[in-house]
């Protein structure tokens, strides 16, 4: 789905989702015009909350990645080891497929 | 500042986040300026000092080391501000600009480093340069210096401070404070 020109989002989440996007794929783009665009919507306070949340999954996502953890819970619900659910979901359960990571 | 203008040490009223921003300046790590940005959220800001002291001072892996993988994520995050700062604990402790250069450069045939410190200086490089080559054989050649525990201890501190440095990149304030 491309967010921008999605009917989903109103002008100030799209600019989160792009202030989001820009920020794990071309930060130098973050400059002042985009923060004046983004005040046009939100506050600086609002902005820090943003950039910092944004910042934080940036850094721990890709490292869970690296980790490539399988589902704790088999379909059943039991709680699993990691042995396990690789045996249950197989090399490239859904929770990799969707975010890439095959 | 082109982005968010720090808030003003006497506008932060709040005795913990003025105690954590101190622990921030001494440390020089990070510093007294992104302490005070983030300070416009102040739930956030100890939440985040807190964990970024943590994960810099404690736990088992090498202070220094640490402070050498965290000037080397800045450069790779492009952000003047945190690759200029310095941990005054690492630095007493006897950490030099030199060992910070070569960390940051062709660690992988240094004399300065052990093995061991190459793995660490390893995962932080390819975490975000190429997190595809950090697979189940990377962890296992990192198991043969490091137990599962030190590695989590790493691979936090690298995202954590990875991911504050990016932030802080975009603000776009290069001046270390």
């Amino acid at each position: 789905m491309n967010t921008q020109t999605s009917s989903r989002w109103n002008a100030a989440g799209k600019l989160a989702l792009r202030y989001s996007e820009l920020m794990a794929t071309d930060p130098a783009a973050i400059g002042p015009e985009f923060h004046d665009e983004l005040r046009r919507y939100y506050s600086d306070e609002e902005i820090v909350e943003l950039g910092s949340f944004i910042g934080f999954n940036l850094g721990f996502h890709t490292f869970f990645g690296t980790l490539k953890f399988y589902p704790m819970f088999a379909p059943d619900g039991r709680l699993v080891n990691q042995q396990e659910s690789a045996r249950i979901y197989g090399d490239a359960p859904a929770s990799l497929v969707s975010a890439g990571r095959t | 500042m082109a982005g968010i203008e720090p808030v003003s040490p006497a506008e932060i009223r709040d005795p913990d986040l003025q105690a954590l921003i101190e622990r921030c300046e001494r440390l020089g790590v990070p510093g007294s300026l992104f302490p005070r940005v983030l300070a416009r959220v102040p739930e956030y800001a100890k939440a985040l000092l807190r964990a970024m002291l943590l994960s810099h001072t404690e736990g088992n892996v090498d202070h220094k080391l640490k402070e050498i993988i965290r000037v080397q994520l800045a450069r790779r995050a492009v952000d003047p501000y945190f690759a200029g700062l310095r941990s005054a604990k690492a630095m007493a402790d006897g950490l030099d600009e030199a060992a910070i250069a070569a960390g940051c450069d062709d660690y992988e045939r240094s004399p300065l480093f052990s093995e061991a410190e190459k793995w660490a200086l390893r995962y932080a490089d390819q975490m975000y340069l190429n997190p595809a080559s950090v697979d189940a054989a990377f962890y296992a050649g990192m198991k043969q210096h490091y137990s599962e525990a030190q590695i989590m201890e790493l691979g936090a501190f690298i995202a954590l401070h990875y991911g504050m440095q990016v932030f802080m990149r975009t603000l776009g304030n290069g001046a270390p404070a």
